[in-house]
């Protein structure tokens, strides 16, 4: 085992044969590693094979070729040892017995993890109070609103006080409010020690939470840095947003050497994008010497980054 | 030990969430109505202990199988399977526990049938109290244990309560639970010999006649060990078959 490593994924492939149909690689010689403690977003449309990797790492699918170990236990040879270690929250509504309550759900899993009837009563009621559902405990699930059934599914996954933590699209329905109070809730848990990979569409998620982020499409990884780093592989340069600058300005910077484009906005505005390092103080100069005072330096969010590195198709996520 | 009483507690209020899957207890009591008044009409009360017997052996092993199915087809609903699968403990012992606690608490269906039939004038004496417990621990046992290797099948099925509901007659016949296994083709009693419920629906009938058990302990063995048997194929048939929809990606499939 490497020293440090929580997650290590070498070369896996994952192919699945539905039957009178053509094989599907859903996973295409992914490696990956995830230092402990690390939080790791994972970001790709459907059927980019985030949940493949997640449900292998979990144990509960076996990989076609290559190598998957959490904390140095391979997820194949030696399930035993992983199981313990791992907490599973996969997204949506389903996952949770509906018709128990908030707390004979948890004190269920709780019992399967082997924690004492002492520890699961202790336990329970700690998570519960953790994600908000302290006053819900004892209400059946199914009267429960999707967020607070995310809530509860986290709460599910970390019975187990799991030291590595798969969150497949944990924030599914829930509403901005709660997002906020997950993301806090991860960053807590990250403070624990506890390595996290999260699955998710969600752009903001992965920029506020992640350390580092792994983008991923039709099996193969595109790339895995930081969300600023990653920002910086589309455009290294900084954009310009420019309000008040008449049009012959505009065509004057347009022409400037590494301007790549210059787009008026809905707003009024125009931004202005470079493609050659050092651009964006030859085009500063320039507005300021034209008299333009209103000016917007930024760099491209995670969320362009996606759409880039993807395409289209990353739209219809 | 432990996910043994982890899937028994959960059963218990599971029960208590899907009062449905406790119909047999409406039924029982109406099969023995009907098995009671056939008997009677046609001048067979010598008979009285197969409508005992029998309502009752339908009622726990349609507990059994039933669950057993229900429970796969849950999980999968709930989409809580896999990670059932992905927890420490043993899936098979957890079944385990759940099917066992319903087939226990099927017990009382027992009491149902026997107080129907004192209602209609034909009281259930039990004659051998002691080779009754002993029957009725066994046959308990069993059907738990054999219902875990049908678990193991219906985590193969799409649509596992239905092929649990229909799975259910073959053993009333082959167990010889309304009919005797006597007047079956000789080819069929082969496999009745190799059916539990066979062995334990005899031995129970026999617990009601004032006549001395014979061989009490060899059938009472075979019951126990076709039970174990069943219950070892099932957990072997559940390791390989998850290996199995591990490999095809078929665990979470509905």
């Amino acid at each position: 085992m490497q020293a440090g490593v929580a997650v290590d994924v070498r070369e896996l492939e994952r192919v699945f044969t539905p039957r009178k149909r053509e094989p599907v690689v859903a996973l295409d010689g992914v490696s990956l590693t995830i230092p402990t403690g690390e939080v790791h977003g994972m970001l790709g449309p459907n059927g980019a094979g985030k949940t493949t990797l997640v449900k292998i790492l979990s144990t509960v699918l076996l990989p076609t070729s290559g190598t998957a170990q959490v904390l140095g236990h391979d997820v194949v040879e030696e399930t035993r040892a992983v199981r313990p270690l791992i907490g599973i929250v996969f997204g949506g509504e389903r996952g949770l017995y509906t018709r128990l309550t908030a707390r004979q759900n948890l004190e269920y899993w709780g019992a399967l993890y082997r924690l004492s009837s002492t520890m699961i009563r202790q336990r329970s009621a700690a998570l519960l109070e953790r994600v908000g559902l302290v006053d819900r405990a004892d209400q059946r699930v199914e009267e429960f609103s999707r967020g607070m059934k995310q809530r509860l599914h986290l709460a599910r996954g970390l019975m187990g006080d799991a030291k590595v933590l798969f969150l497949d699209e944990p924030t599914t329905g829930m509403d901005p409010i709660a997002g906020r109070e997950f993301r806090s809730l991860i960053a807590e848990l990250k403070d624990e020690g506890r390595t996290i990979l999260l699955t998710t569409h969600d752009m903001v998620e992965a920029e506020s939470v992640c350390d580092r982020v792994t983008l991923i499409d039709r099996g193969r990884v595109l790339a895995t840095e930081t969300p600023r780093t990653l920002g910086t592989l589309i455009s290294r340069f900084q954009r310009i947003d420019v309000t008040g600058a008449d049009d012959a300005l505009l065509a004057e910077v347009a022409a400037l050497p590494g301007v790549s484009s210059a787009t008026p906005q809905v707003d009024g505005s125009t931004r202005i994008e470079v493609s050659e390092e050092g651009a964006t103080a030859v085009v500063l100069r320039r507005l300021v010497d034209g008299g333009v005072t209103d000016l917007q330096t930024s760099l491209p969010s995670l969320e362009e980054v996606y759409v880039q590195a993807i395409g289209e198709r990353g739209l219809g996520v | 030990m432990r996910a043994f009483l982890a899937g028994a507690r959960i059963q218990i209020r599971f029960l208590t969430a899907y009062p449905d899957s406790l119909i047999p207890f409406f039924t029982a009591p109406l099969f023995t109505i009907v098995f009671l008044l056939v008997f009677k009409h046609a001048g067979r009360q010598d008979l009285t202990p197969y409508a005992a017997i029998a309502p009752v052996f339908i009622a726990l092993w349609w507990l059994a199988l039933f669950n057993s199915g229900w429970t796969i087809t849950i999980e999968r609903w709930n989409g809580t399977l896999e990670m059932l699968v992905a927890a420490p403990s043993s899936f098979g012992a957890v079944i385990f526990g759940r099917i066992a606690t319903t087939t226990a608490i099927g017990t009382v269906s027992f009491f149902e049938a026997w107080l129907v039939a004192r209602l209609f004038g034909t009281p259930v004496t039990i004659h051998h109290w002691g080779a009754f417990v002993l029957t009725v621990f066994a046959t308990l046992a069993a059907m738990a244990g054999t219902a875990v290797g049908m678990a193991a099948l219906f985590v193969l099925a799409r649509n596992a309560v239905t092929f649990s509901n229909s799975a259910s007659y073959p053993f009333y016949v082959l167990g010889g639970i309304l009919v005797p296994v006597s007047l079956l083709p000789h080819w069929v009693r082969p496999l009745s010999s190799v059916v539990f419920l066979s062995w334990s629906a005899d031995l129970l009938r026999a617990t009601l006649d004032a006549a001395p058990i014979h061989d009490f302990w060899p059938h009472l063995g075979m019951v126990v060990l076709l039970g174990a048997c069943g219950y070892a194929v099932g957990l072997v048939a559940l390791r390989v078959i998850l290996v199995r929809v591990r490999e095809s990606g078929e665990l979470s499939t509905t």
